[in-house]
């Protein structure tokens, strides 16, 4: 593959406009690759982070609250924060708990659901597909909507209302993870290279051989991309779900009830936990995925 | 048909009432091009010690097998790459700065039009930005389509013309700066065999009124000879000149040329100056 | 035969039949709830129930109608989420070009960016409402930090996806940087800003919804609560949630609209 001056594999061609941006891409030219590749990741970690602890200094000597216009009661110090999450460890750890109990296994039901529904619509691809289309529009009524129906829907369930809260919570995570899910599978199943089904007709394979060796495998990546999106919904989902819930519990709860009690400090304290959830699970999601798909081409 | 001969006349008027050098002849010496690895090992050798004179308005093909360079080459004297040691002239001015005055003509195997333009404005497209006036480039719009053929094609958008046909374009965008020297990369890989026939004529055509200087890199030994005055012959490992064919078959040449004994023996020429495949 | 056939099977007809059988499920359902529980209302009507309260005349909190109700406060909604939509979408179209342009603004601006993804905006929205204070300029805030995510990011992408040989162009006729943007870049990653547009349109819509219903001043979300703690008819509830589906799906259809106006060249993309 050409390289060059304009080194199209960092990024998109660098334009020269005029003779000084010449003189460095030739100096760098004759340096060789390994001197940029090391400058390059020093910047990608150093502006982020340099930029952040601006903002946290601005924040500390209260000259982001001038900014914005609001003062030390609705927007605490970083120090009081900290504090606040240190001293209720144990009771932050219960909501947490219950947030990610809810979200987790909103996901990991939701997606399990979504890629079953998905195997449907790949077999019984007229009907399938019009289903799923249908059930997307789903996505489309606010989680505000359905959280509430779903409470309502699930009042017999059980007599104890915290297992109530959970089904109905688990319940509106799923609605999302499923639909994007099943319809990422379904593409998955069915968006396959040219060619690569009459390949396997040609060895007379039958549809189970061909599902399993060629519709599962081309479908991972898809899967990933439905991931990528359900893992920040489910939390958002869970988070707001809480709000309906009948039983008081869960960070996004917390933040409501910290709210409306003007406890400020501590409503901050969850939303930066409620932010790491967020975090670690991406994370985890973006391990995996390179786990999974190890060698693929992107 | 007519329409066409007087556009490619008033072509040539063009050029020649405009400036002296309307083409340019190249002179390379010594050119040779590394990449630095980029796991930090040896270089590679894309092009070693290149020497070539071409003459102004000379129609010379760069043949050779995949990895031989003869794309690194042309983009060196595209100024699109940078020479590690060695320089090249063109009409006595160096890539860059022929580049900088806007004189040059790039042809890709890709015809990268602009979706959203029509065809008319994307010949006009190098014309904008050079900042030739509206009435001007309007003429030399009119002027290059006639040229390629596709007059009446003006107002579509590129999705709505065939492979061949948007190549055309791409010739006519080309053309419409006129530029010093016309750079082609395989332009018509991509089309079938009927279509690159038809084009071989048209782009002869062209070239022999407009009297461009015209490098024309192809992995076809046919297309080479079929075009050019003279065909250069590359190897690859490193990339080096093995051979400089010169080719005097008579113009016009229509396509029955390729029956004849003396077009086959300069294919065979051609092909046996390969080292090293 | 062979014609009612391909007619039968046609996208349209699936769509239908699949809607029909929803219907038919739901009626279901309703039925059970309605020989179970006291006040089937709350937990699923019947379709036709809703229907019904659509057109009814019966006045609901004293001077409107069901639907009344629901038009005015849908109105008061949308304009928020409107106004945050389009205040998200040129600061998310304005980062992607600066974000290209230069590149310390790309490395820093992206971790952030996918921080952004990675956080639940809306279950900062109290917060947000705490901060500003003011219950219009929180709706306008989280939507346009909903909508400036998606926009900023699909139209990056775009910038990104222009084909090597376009930029090799430009160099070759030596464009001004200013010339390539506006002739080059741009234009083709309208697209892409499309593509950010559509997928953010509805959410701005949820998230103007869920802040109302944090707090008074109107507004479905606020209509919505109301309805759930009796204090006006339950078939508010059910129309809001009609309403609010139709119009998120309606606003990814008024996007593509747009779409086709500014750039009907376009094939059509996912």
């Amino acid at each position: 593959m050409e390289k060059g001056v304009l080194d199209m594999e960092v990024r998109p061609m660098k334009i020269q406009f005029n003779a000084a941006d010449e003189a460095v891409d030739k100096k760098e030219a004759r340096k060789g690759n390994q001197n940029r590749l090391n400058k390059d990741a020093l910047a990608t970690v150093l502006y982020p982070v340099l930029f952040g602890v601006l903002i946290l200094v601005l924040w500390q000597t209260q000259l982001l609250h001038r900014i914005l216009g609001t003062d030390t009661f609705t927007l605490p110090l970083p120090g009081r924060i900290i504090n606040i999450i240190l001293a209720n460890a144990p009771e932050i750890l219960k909501n947490v708990q219950a947030t990610v109990i809810v979200a987790v296994g909103g996901l990991i039901l939701g997606s399990v659901l979504g890629y079953l529904l998905g195997i449907v619509a790949m077999a019984f691809p007229k009907w399938g597909y019009g289903g799923i289309s249908i059930a997307s529009a789903f996505t489309a009524v606010p989680i505000v909507a359905i959280a509430p129906i779903l409470n309502n829907l699930t009042k017999d369930f059980s007599d104890d209302p915290h297992v109530r809260s959970m089904l109905a919570k688990t319940l509106v995570v799923m609605i999302t993870c499923t639909v994007s899910m099943a319809i990422n599978a379904y593409r998955g199943f069915t968006e396959l290279k040219p060619f690569s089904l009459d390949l396997m007709k040609s060895y007379a394979a039958s549809k189970m051989t061909v599902f399993l060796k060629l519709r599962v495998p081309n479908s991972l990546p898809y899967v990933f991309t439905a991931l990528r999106i359900s893992v920040p919904a489910s939390i958002i989902s869970a988070l707001v779900s809480e709000y309906f819930a009948e039983y008081i519990i869960g960070v996004g709860r917390q933040i409501r009830e910290s709210i409306v009690l003007a406890q400020y400090a501590t409503a901050w304290a969850y939303i930066l936990v409620a932010c790491l959830i967020g975090i670690v699970m991406y994370a985890i999601l973006l391990v995996t995925e390179g786990a999974v798909l190890k060698g693929r081409r992107r | 048909m007519l329409r066409t001969r007087k556009a490619i006349m008033d072509y040539g008027k063009d050029i020649v009432s405009e400036t002296e050098e309307f083409n340019a002849g190249i002179v390379i010496k010594n050119l040779s091009v590394q990449f630095p690895d980029k796991n930090g090992g040896e270089p590679v050798e894309a092009l070693r010690n290149i020497n070539l004179e071409i003459k102004p308005g000379e129609f010379v093909s760069l043949v050779g097998p995949s990895g031989c360079g003869k794309t690194t080459l042309l983009r060196t004297i595209a100024d699109l790459q940078q020479p590690t040691t060695g320089s090249i002239s063109i009409g006595g001015l160096t890539p860059r700065e022929v580049r900088l005055q806007q004189k040059f003509g790039i042809v890709f195997q890709n015809p990268v039009l602009y979706e959203w333009r029509t065809v008319r404005r994307n010949v006009c497209m190098p014309m904008e930005i050079m900042g030739i006036p509206k009435p001007e480039r309007t003429r030399r719009v009119t002027q290059m389509l006639e040229l390629v053929g596709l007059y009446h094609f003006g107002k579509k958008h590129p999705h709505e013309l065939s492979g061949g046909m948007q190549q055309r374009v791409g010739i006519a965008r080309a053309l419409a700066l006129r530029p010093k020297i016309l750079l082609m990369d395989e332009p018509f890989s991509a089309l079938d065999e009927f279509t690159k026939e038809k084009l071989h004529l048209d782009l002869q055509r062209i070239w022999s009124k407009t009297r461009k200087t015209i490098i024309f890199v192809t992995h076809s030994i046919q297309e080479a000879v079929f075009l050019s005055d003279k065909v250069v012959v590359l190897s690859p490992h490193p990339g080096r000149v093995s051979a400089v064919v010169e080719i005097d078959l008579p113009r016009p040449r229509g396509l029955e040329i390729k029956d004849t004994a003396e077009f086959n023996a300069l294919v065979s020429r051609v092909r046996n100056s390969f080292e090293g495949v | 035969m062979d014609r009612v056939k391909r007619v039968l099977s046609s996208r349209q007809v699936v769509t239908l039949v699949w809607l029909i059988g929803l219907i038919v499920v739901w009626e279901i359902v309703a039925s059970i709830v309605q020989q179970t529980k006291r006040t089937p209302e709350y937990v699923l009507p019947h379709i036709y129930q809703i229907v019904e309260s659509v057109f009814s005349q019966n006045l609901v909190n004293g001077s409107q109608t069901a639907s009344q109700v629901v038009l005015t406060h849908a109105g008061i909604t949308l304009a928020r989420a409107g106004i945050g939509f389009l205040i998200g979408s040129a600061i998310g179209f304005a980062l992607a070009l600066l974000m290209h342009m230069f590149l310390p603004v790309e490395k820093i601006a992206f971790p952030y960016l996918m921080l952004i993804q990675m956080i639940p905006i809306l279950g900062m929205a109290p917060i947000v409402l705490a901060i500003t204070k003011d219950i219009d300029k929180s709706r306008i805030v989280i939507a346009a930090i909903l909508t400036f995510y998606p926009v900023a990011t699909n139209t990056l992408a775009g910038f990104k996806a222009v084909e090597k040989e376009k930029l090799e162009l430009m160099y070759s006729i030596a464009a001004s940087k200013k010339d390539v943007y506006k002739k080059l870049l741009i234009p083709s990653s309208i697209p892409y800003f499309f593509t950010g547009l559509k997928i953010s349109a509805p959410m701005a819509i949820t998230a103007s919804i869920l802040v109302d219903t944090l707090q008074g001043g109107g507004g479905l979300g606020c209509m919505l609560s109301q309805s759930l703690k009796h204090a006006m008819s339950i078939y508010v509830f059910w129309q809001i949630v009609f309403f609010s589906a139709i119009i998120g799906i309606l606003s990814f259809y008024l996007m593509s609209l747009i779409e086709r106006l500014v750039s009907p060249h376009t094939k059509v993309r996912r």
